[in-house]
């Protein structure tokens, strides 16, 4: 196994990692700072690179409180929507009444457009506190990981359905040992696309008022006050942020289920 | 036990139909009217060709889908109460391992069921993958396994509990010939030390011939066997299959399969 690796990684070495986006991300950049030059466009338009870096650098302190900020927004509505996306999949996956009631509920949540919701939150609870943005975060992080969780606890192999009834295992333990597995890979294919969905959640609803540290504050302020290579300094920072969070669970999951991405046994 | 091997047969099939999707109009009768009496200690294989219901004879047999009608009893018991008792181990055609444990906990699995301790467990385990000579891969994962490799972790799970009955569909289908016929030797061998019954689908009639005490030929739409061919070949050795009794008992497969009995054949072939 490990020299059938080794000789793929040789053969696609080349052109694959993390040097190709990289060279494509210079040339796109340079581009576009030479664009800019050349036809003299307004920041208002489009900012240079070099402007926004130069934001980026001086702001960098602030901006480092802003991302923990909304960063640990996203972190705590991704723990509870994921717990509670979890505990939902489990129930539709054991009762078949569940699935049918939970399941529209679940697509008329994701179907929420998180902007009608904001403002309503806020006036429904502390505006001055977190807890708004977490609502928020948790019921957009909800959908992802409650459709791909309660897959992964379905579609099991009907022969190693046969295989745990053949040993006359109870329902429970074919929820342990046969269930849960199978719903691993899945689970993490839910939390990939809902941990960046939960730094933008976070994000968004900061431009409703109340408390001003986090990125999306900032990019709303900078952007009102037509300091737009600060603006865009701050998105910057909120990709980074949304891609911290994604990197995160590519790790755990390489580091937890190195079954995954392999050619399935028979 | 012996009292209650000796009273009973080791399975008894009566008058069993199973049609799928009844009444529709995609019905399929994958079984009519199969009568199967099998005595303890005695291998019993079915063959056929594809689609003439082996399968789905062996899973009415283990109770993992009902008999539409007709009744199966294994050692006296309902199908039910003897997947109950664990009263038969099962190697279905796909191997069925669980990716995310190593080959030893896959074998482990029947005996964690049964609340055996971990080191009991871990030691039975290894011994099966001994006999399936795959000691060297016990840790491995199913996926870093060949097919056939794959087919012997399902081989060792289903011996795990020790049960009576072995059910075992296609199980050296994708095995090479040398291992196969290893395989073959270390079945035999298990059974005669043992004692056990086993139900046996292959595709392959030497195979069938070899390990069989009785050859099931079966023909589809709608699945039902035609003959049962008792083979005698005494104790199985090197040479087993250079005699004539064993070409004869090809012979005489073949020729059921193909819909006929040879008066040529020095085996009684009962057609139904
Ligand atoms: N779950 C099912 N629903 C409907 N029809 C089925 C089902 N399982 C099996 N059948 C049908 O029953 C018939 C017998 O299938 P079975 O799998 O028992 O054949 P087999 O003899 O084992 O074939 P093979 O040698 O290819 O494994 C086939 O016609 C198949 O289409
Ligand atoms: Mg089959």
């Amino acid at each position: 196994m490990s020299t059938q690796t080794a000789v793929q990684s040789r053969r696609t070495g080349r052109f694959s990692g993390i040097w190709p986006p990289i060279l494509i991300a210079v040339l796109f950049l340079a581009a576009w700072q030479i664009f800019v030059v050349a036809r003299d466009i307004q920041p208002y338009l489009l900012p240079a690179p070099s402007l926004i870096v130069t934001n980026f650098f001086t702001d960098l302190s602030l901006m480092w409180a802003a991302a923990f900020y909304t960063g640990t927004t996203a972190f705590l509505g991704l723990v509870f929507g994921t717990v509670l996306g979890l505990v939902m999949a489990l129930l539709a996956s054991r009762f078949i009444v569940v699935n049918h009631l939970v399941t529209p509920l679940a697509a008329g949540l994701a179907a929420v457009p998180i902007i009608a919701l904001t403002p309503i939150l806020n006036n429904m609870f502390n505006i001055t506190s977190r807890t708004p943005r977490v609502l928020v975060t948790m019921i957009i992080v909800l959908f992802p990981m409650f459709v791909n969780v309660t897959r992964g606890l379905l579609q099991v192999k009907p022969v190693q359905l046969e295989l745990m009834r053949s040993m006359n295992a109870h329902p429970r333990t074919t929820l342990k040992v046969l269930r849960i597995p199978n719903a691993i890979p899945f689970f993490f294919t839910g939390l990939k696309v809902a941990a960046p969905l939960a730094v933008i959640a976070a994000l968004v609803a900061e431009y409703f008022g109340g408390p001003q540290e986090g990125l999306g504050s900032r990019i709303a302020s900078a952007a009102a006050n037509t300091a737009y290579g600060r603006a865009w300094a701050y998105v910057v920072a909120s990709i980074i942020t949304g891609l911290i969070f994604y990197l995160v669970v590519v790790a755990v999951e390489k580091w937890t289920t190195p079954w995954t991405g392999r050619t399935q046994s028979t | 036990m012996s009292s209650v091997q000796t009273s009973h047969q080791a399975v008894d099939v009566q008058g069993l139909w199973k049609i799928f999707n009844e009444g529709s109009n995609n019905e399929v009768t994958a079984l009519s009217d199969i009568n199967l009496s099998i005595k303890p200690g005695e291998f019993i294989s079915l063959i056929g060709p594809s689609g003439c219901g082996k399968s789905t004879l062996l899973r009415v047999i283990g109770d993992l889908t009902d008999a539409t009608r007709g009744e199966v009893f294994i050692a006296g018991e309902t199908a039910h109460i003897a997947r109950e008792k664990q009263l038969y181990g099962i190697a279905f055609q796909q191997a069925a391992l669980f990716d995310w444990r190593t080959v030893r906990r896959n074998v482990e699995l029947p005996l964690e069921l049964q609340g055996l301790g971990k080191k009991e467990r871990r030691e039975r385990a290894l011994e099966l993958l001994e006999l399936v000579q795959l000691s060297d891969f016990a840790e491995h994962r199913p996926w870093e396994l060949s097919g056939g490799m794959q087919q012997r972790v399902a081989i060792a799970r289903s011996l795990a509990v020790d049960p009576p009955l072995l059910l075992m569909d296609e199980p050296f289908g994708a095995l090479d010939e040398m291992t196969r016929e290893r395989m073959q030797n270390e079945l035999l061998r298990i059974c005669q030390e043992t004692g056990k019954t086993i139900i046996f689908v292959t595709h392959s009639i030497p195979e069938a011939v070899y390990l069989s005490d009785r050859v099931v030929v079966m023909s589809p739409r709608p699945g039902r066997i035609t003959h049962t061919v008792p083979i005698e070949l005494g104790e199985r050795n090197e040479d087993t299959r250079e005699t004539d009794t064993f070409y004869a008992g090809v012979t005489a497969v073949r020729e059921a399969l193909r819909g006929r009995s040879t008066s040529a054949s020095p085996s009684r072939i009962e057609e139904f």
